[in-house]
């Protein structure tokens, strides 16, 4: 509809507001007298309006209203300056968060490279708006540790921020890399920013016992201004060292916390956060260091674990009763599973993150047993089967591992002749690998089998670095393994050397035998293949051809299959190991009705 | 150190102001006020609830629409909400420039590429005519009835950097109105 009728005549006038500064100029009109009406209601919404007499016309002159937008806002308490004291370490690197210089006599600003930036974002479970925007409002990492004058004495990867970013708002995290991306440092970092901003005031650390050392070294290394307190010694002085405030960081083993339950009820100690290193220690949630662990008073919860699921989902699902009691059950179904646990998890892989990382190779080394094992270990399958079958109703689970365990050691060397295929194929491969100047990282199951390993593979100096080795004497072999070149080769048990080391300086790692789990096997793996390796990893996997050790792997390799396409959306990690079934399935068994469950 | 630089100037006391407005097709004009220190901390927030013209406006205004709706009414409503007084005020939206006729602060509009600032676009402004000049390695840009501005601007920290990015606070401020009103998520 025009309001212009241009049938009538018209003119100009000023007119002054209120509202504005300046004159308007408008042009008045004379509406035809159907239209005034119309007009009124459409004007009087936002103004108030009255009709004038000018001369014979009616003119409608419009008074504008002064009412501003309605507003939302808030106050944020201004933030401590965030400046860290001085560090002691000589080297280090500063984050640069703005440009990078441009010759002033560059001629446009247009072609300046924006930098990256990583944000935090509020996680999904807050709620109010003032929270959430408390969050998106913070500057993005890379511009709060160049104000807090953080430095590193490596540059952090872009994942890695992201890692920190992820940890930083969050009650309750997992962060689930593969490991070697650098959980430690991502966890420290964000510790050291939250004790700075004045959020966190006091940290408790719990990890195995031997990684205490690590999380030490690790500490000096990103964040040597914290303050630690190690809880150690005998009792009075733990008891100290608990209740100490003088230390913002404490970190405990797993092992003594049994001892210690009591210092938490007595001394009505809280954590502003508790961080669990290797959380799938408490996969078991029945066990007494998964309740004590839980019980800690607490605000916060982390959890640091390449592995959360390592044999089921129940192992995730314990992880989360320390995160978040009651928020997961047991009978939720896998994709449930993937879609509550979404927002809690932060898991990346080297192939995703570190695309320029060198790569890992792997050489299947599938053998023919010899003929000595061939004969012992058909002999050996052939009774065990018919006692399994003969025992009925009785078999239980332990029956058949002691069956499989049986028949992989036979895989390893024939009991009565001591022939391996294994070790000959191993004695040609680390020929070539002494020569080159290499080392290698050995690891097998049984200790025993590394101590027959030892003997035959003496001319190349071995260590040993599994459960028999002392504590106080394991950094001084991994040292002296590092530093002398005549030591070629280190044997290490799955248990003691998949957790925690730095070996990135050793290429060649062999799995004599193969674990249940991939996973641990993966752990084992990245002692070698990790940040600061320089060169590809070449990880040899044996096997023997036509024996139970070949059904494990095709079994193993199937489920891997399946929980790729049930957690493709989500990346839960993938690892599982064997299910009951599937084990007393390695001999064509069944199940029987009623089986103890295993631990 | 510049001539006429106040004792005051030492950067850890200077707070600076960011103001956008947004325009998404159904809801209408969102603004966004973000005051930070200068470590680029945020101090406070205030945003508009969707401010859309009515029709007498659309006609009243004309090409002075954008001006009138970002300036005189959502940067204005934003600027006398905030508790706090910053140095200056800086905007991406260059119809904000209008604002500088009611107060007192100096302000600049920042030349940035729009894909440094966000899925929902700016509103178009009429006038071309600023006063240019170049800044913290910033291309700036004032009213030229307040040259001025661009010398109280450019004394505004202790050297030629910034400590922070002026770009940056931007991409906050959008973020912030998305959180505040979901409903420009699925545009």
């Amino acid at each position: 509809m025009s309001y212009f009728d241009n049938s009538m005549s018209t003119s100009s006038v000023s007119v002054q507001s209120d509202w504005f500064s300046r004159e308007l100029t408008i042009p008045f009109f004379n509406p035809a007298e159907e239209l005034f009406d119309e007009l009124l209601v459409d004007f009087s919404d936002y103004c108030s309006t009255e009709l004038l007499t000018f001369d014979s016309l009616k003119v409608l002159p419009i008074q504008l209203s002064q009412t501003l937008p309605r507003t939302i806002g808030f106050a944020f308490p201004e933030s401590p300056q965030w400046t860290a004291p001085e560090p002691k370490v000589s080297k280090s690197v500063s984050i640069e968060t703005k440009f990078e210089e441009h010759d002033d006599k560059s001629e446009t600003d247009d072609a300046k490279p924006r930098k990256t930036i990583t944000r935090i974002r509020p996680p999904g479970d807050l709620v109010r708006l003032e929270d959430r925007l408390y969050y998106v409002l913070q500057p993005p990492m890379e511009t709060i540790i160049q104000s807090a004058k953080l430095t590193f004495p490596f540059q952090p990867f872009p994942y890695q921020l992201e890692g920190v970013a992820f940890l930083f708002p969050r009650d309750a995290a997992i962060l689930a890399d593969e490991m070697g991306l650098g959980k430690t440092m991502q966890a420290i970092t964000a510790i050291r920013m939250l004790l700075l901003s004045g959020e966190l005031k006091n940290v408790l650390l719990i990890c195995p016992k031997p990684l205490v050392t690590n999380w030490m070294r690790e500490f000096r290394q990103w964040a040597p201004e914290i303050p630690l307190a190690i809880i150690e010694g005998d009792s009075a002085k733990r008891n100290w060292i608990w209740t100490n405030p003088q230390a913002p960081v404490k970190i405990a083993n797993y092992e003594l916390m049994m001892r210690d339950r009591d210092v938490f009820e007595t001394n009505s100690l809280h954590f502003d956060l508790v961080v669990l290193d290797e959380a799938q220690r408490i996969k078991n949630r029945n066990s007494t260091t998964s309740e004590i662990v839980r019980s800690i008073p607490r605000t916060r919860s982390w959890a640091l674990t390449g592995t959360p699921i390592e044999n089921s989902v129940d192992d995730l699902v314990s992880i989360f009763e320390f995160l978040a009691p009651g928020y997961l059950r047991d009978d939720m179904h896998l994709k449930s599973l993937g879609k509550a646990t979404r927002d809690y998890i932060l898991r990346r892989t080297k192939d995703k993150v570190l695309s320029d990382m060198p790569p890992k190779l792997f050489r299947p080394a599938e053998l023919e047993l010899t003929g000595e094992q061939r004969a012992s270990y058909k002999s050996a399958e052939e009774d065990g089967i018919i006692q399994l079958s003969k025992m009925g109703e009785s078999v239980t689970i332990h029956h058949v591992f002691e069956l499989v365990l049986r028949l992989k050691q036979i895989c390893n060397f024939d009991p009565a002749t001591g022939a391996s295929a294994k070790l000959e194929r191993l004695e040609a491969d680390l020929e070539e690998i002494a020569a080159s100047g290499q080392k290698a990282i050995i690891f097998s199951q049984w200790v025993s089998t590394l101590d027959i390993l030892g003997e035959r593979l003496a001319k190349y100096n071995p260590l040993y670095y599994h459960g028999g080795v002392p504590s106080n004497k394991r950094d001084g072999v991994i040292d002296q393994f590092k530093n002398d070149p005549k030591n070629k080769v280190i044997l290490m048990s799955y248990g003691a050397g998949a957790v925690g080391l730095n070996l990135q300086f050793c290429h060649y790692v062999f799995l004599f035998d193969r674990w249940w789990n991939p996973a641990v096997e993966d752990q084992a793996i990245n002692r070698a293949h990790r940040l600061g390796v320089k060169q590809p990893v070449t990880v040899t996997r044996m096997m023997s051809l036509e024996t139970i050790e070949e059904r494990i792997h095709d079994v193993l390799e199937q489920k891997r299959e399946l929980f790729n396409s049930l957690f493709a959306e989500t990346g839960t990690p993938q690892n599982l190991g064997l299910s009951q079934k599937e084990i007393f399935g390695l001999f064509g068994l069944k199940v029987p009705k009623y089986q103890p469950k295993v631990a | 150190m510049k001539a006429g630089m106040d004792a005051n100037r030492h950067n850890k006391t200077i707070s600076l102001g960011f103001v956008t407005v947004r325009h998404h097709p159904i809801h209408g004009y969102f603004g966004g006020y973000l005051i930070v220190n200068s470590l680029a901390r945020p101090l406070e927030f205030h945003c508009t609830l969707p401010v859309q013209p009515t029709r007498a406006q659309q006609i009243l205004y004309g090409n002075t629409l954008g001006e009138f709706v970002c300036g005189e009414q959502i940067a204005r409503a934003l600027v006398t909400k905030a508790k706090g007084t910053p140095e200056v005020l800086f905007s991406d939206t260059p119809a904000v420039l209008t604002l500088r006729h009611m107060q007192s602060i100096p302000m600049a509009v920042i030349d940035s590429p729009d894909e440094a600032n966000g899925s929902l676009p700016r509103p178009s402004c009429l006038r071309d005519n600023y006063h240019r000049f170049k800044a913290f390695g910033e291309l700036l840009s004032v009213l030229p009835e307040f040259a001025d501005d661009s010398e109280r601007i450019k004394r505004l920290f202790d050297s030629d950097k910034a400590p922070l990015d002026l770009i940056e606070p931007f991409g906050r401020i959008e973020e912030a109105l998305m959180e505040a009103h979901p409903a420009t998520k699925a545009a």
